[in-house]
């Protein structure tokens, strides 16, 4: 198996993604790469306690996550990639090998504005995710898997909501 | 049917919707609980408990994670019980037909909460001013607000969908003619596989689960089979 | 660790009933974080100068701003936050803490709760409707189980939360929490293995023959529905079925 879910979610790790995706997917491991919770022990021992014994999650900055991205990709165990800021995928759609990007959850803030339920977006971001789309990676939302998933131009436009 | 009529199970659709998220959620919103409350205030609870474990079968697949869409059974349920034990005599097709007007209810239903949440945040929105100054009335006001426009989600939801699917389920049953036991088998086939897909769902990954609900199911089959119990 | 301060009775029992509203404005944008600010507000009085000062509007627009838990849990988050604002903690390292917090207080609950406790109590309750309990026992079966748990769970959330304040991420290594799950899992799989033929019998009447017509139906279509899980949940399936049979037995 591999990488089979590159998700953004500001919730990081949460039920959506441990139960909701984990138990269909057979979900053996997580990456979570995030700058502030790497450098950060009592965050990352927090988020720690949200994922089930069976299940290893591994800590990253971006810059050691895109040095072990190939070897996360050689586990035989399945995985999900987990980033919080759309930035940070970028960065790692960019170093290659990630072809499909899942928008989980991504929550109001000063200057966002609503596109789908779930999905808040600055126009920084909005353009971050076109660039990603442009490079031909397929970008839809989609919270949980027995939910319909939802093209990005759909999601930019607000056409869902 | 008048107002009479659809006002008592209305009102108690408003609470049973209300306790699947906004209070207290403490379950009285499943349907094993919620069909059988409604069949009680129409004075047939056990017909209520047996669409309410009909029902209570495809809720087994509802995990109800906080921002993701899920059907709510809380008045979805309160109306299938109430249009199953209506027809007194639970007549070949009833129980599918409750069936299917609980999961269009609940559909329904599942859809309204998402109005409700994106109503709660205009509301937040508008008051951002208050809530980023801490103001103490606003914070309670919007979680009064949110509760109350809640419970008339849930009431007048379920005023509407009992009043047009009993007489609507009525007519049906006088031209159903398939028999009352297929009629049920067929009922019971479509909530067990939906029940049974959702325990391999939540806990195949459980180390020997497979074993484990075997066993189960043969001690099951085994009490059915020597007719000792549920018949 | 120092002893955490005394919380008085009235305010822990007004946080709690509260508590029981957590979800009562849930919206998309700030999820549960008015509830927080709202279950946490007693607490909040018990600030110096109570509640017209500055610092306790500062205290209650900060709780009050996006959060995100499992509703039973967020119990350790209320306790945590309002111990750590009673103990003047610097706002910058609440805000982190708020932002830290929700996901595994979301994870473990759902895990223990929604995927766990509810279905393993649901079990039971087909069960004994299947063993031909009449409706109060069933109805009080589920319930009284259901929510021993429920609000036992919690009662130790605050309690936890507020007795270790911001340090409360080693109360998460609960047993219970960690190996819970797991344990209901198997409980509510041997519970499944009784409730569905028990329940199909008492649904259906009496007959081997059509019982046995029913169990194999069932494994059949159960494999269709596990099969079509990805793209259309198992209740939509059901339902259209269920309209496909009532439209021929209509025309029939």
């Amino acid at each position: 198996m591999t990488l089979v879910l590159h998700r953004i979610d500001d919730r990081l790790i949460h039920g959506q993604v441990v139960v909701g995706w984990g138990q269909p997917l057979d979900i053996g491991f997580i990456v979570l790469v995030d700058d502030a919770i790497a450098a950060n022990e009592w965050e990352a021992e927090l988020y720690r306690m949200g994922v089930p014994d069976e299940m290893e999650v591994f800590f990253h900055d971006t810059a050691s996550a895109l040095a072990e991205l190939d070897a996360y990709r050689a586990d035989e165990r399945a995985g999900i990639l987990l980033t919080g800021e759309i930035g940070t995928m970028q960065q790692l759609v960019d170093f290659g090998g990630i072809r499909t990007v899942n928008l989980g959850g991504i929550h109001h803030k000063p200057g966002r504005t609503q596109r789908m339920r779930y999905v808040f977006l600055t126009e920084p971001e909005a353009d971050a995710l076109r660039a990603m789309a442009a490079g031909g990676v397929v970008i839809t939302a989609q919270d949980v898997p027995t939910a319909r998933a939802i093209p990005l131009p759909d999601v930019l436009s607000g056409a869902t909501l | 049917m008048n107002l009479l009529d659809v006002l008592p199970v209305a009102l108690l659709g408003g609470l049973l919707g209300l306790d699947v998220v906004s209070f207290p959620q403490a379950m009285l919103s499943r349907p094993i609980v919620a069909a059988t409350a409604a069949g009680a205030l129409l004075g047939d609870p056990a017909g209520g408990l047996l669409i309410g474990a009909v029902l209570e079968l495809i809720a087994l697949e509802t995990l109800p994670f906080g921002a993701s869409r899920y059907p709510e059974w809380g008045s979805a349920a309160v109306v299938g019980g109430g249009i199953f034990v209506h027809e007194a005599v639970h007549p070949a097709g009833a129980m599918a037909l409750a069936i299917i007007g609980a999961l269009a209810t609940a559909m329904l239903s599942g859809w309204s909460m998402v109005k409700l949440r994106e109503l709660n945040a205009r509301w937040a929105t508008s008051r951002r001013d208050a809530l980023d100054a801490g103001a103490r009335g606003t914070v309670i006001g919007l979680q009064l607000m949110g509760m109350t426009a809640d419970l008339v989600r849930g009431a007048v939801l379920t005023a509407v969908a009992y009043a047009l699917l009993t007489p609507t389920m009525h007519a049906a049953l006088e031209v159903w003619g398939a028999d009352v036991r297929i009629s049920r088998a067929v009922a019971v086939v479509a909530a067990a596989s939906v029940a049974l897909a959702a325990v391999w769902k939540i806990f195949h990954a459980v180390p020997g689960v497979r074993w484990i609900f075997g066993a189960g199911f043969g001690i099951g089959v085994v009490i059915v089979w020597t007719g000792g119990f549920g018949t | 660790m120092t002893a955490p301060p005394t919380l008085p009775l009235r305010t822990r029992a007004a946080i709690f009933l509260r508590m029981l509203a957590i979800q009562g404005s849930w919206n998309y944008e700030t999820l549960l974080g008015n509830g927080i600010g709202f279950a946490i507000e007693p607490a909040l009085r018990l600030l110096p100068g109570g509640p017209h000062t500055p610092e306790f509007k500062s205290a209650l627009a900060r709780q009050s701003r996006y959060f995100n838990a499992h509703p039973y849990l967020a119990g350790i988050a209320v306790g945590a936050l309002a111990r750590a604002e009673l103990d003047h903690e610097p706002p910058e390292l609440i805000e982190r803490f708020r932002t830290a917090l929700p996901g595994p207080l979301g994870s473990v609950g759902d895990r223990l709760v929604w995927a766990g406790w509810l279905p393993f109590c649901s079990l039971v309750a087909l069960v004994t409707f299947g063993f031909g309990v009449g409706p109060l026992g069933v109805v009080a079966t589920f319930l009284l189980m259901y929510n021993a748990g429920h609000f036992a769970l919690r009662i130790w959330g605050l309690e936890t939360g507020w007795k270790h304040g911001l340090r409360v991420a080693p109360a998460l290594a609960h047993p219970l929490l960690r190996r819970g799950p797991q344990e209901i899992g198997r409980a509510a799989a041997f519970m499944a293995g009784i409730a569905l033929p028990l329940a199909f019998s008492r649904i259906i009447g009496p007959g081997r023959f059509v019982l046995g017509g029913v169990l194999v139906a069932v494994l059949v279509s159960t494999v269709l529905v596990i099969r079509l899980g990805g793209r259309m949940e198992g209740w939509r399936l059901a339902l259209l079925g269920l309209i496909a049979f009532a439209l021929i037995s209509v025309a029939s």
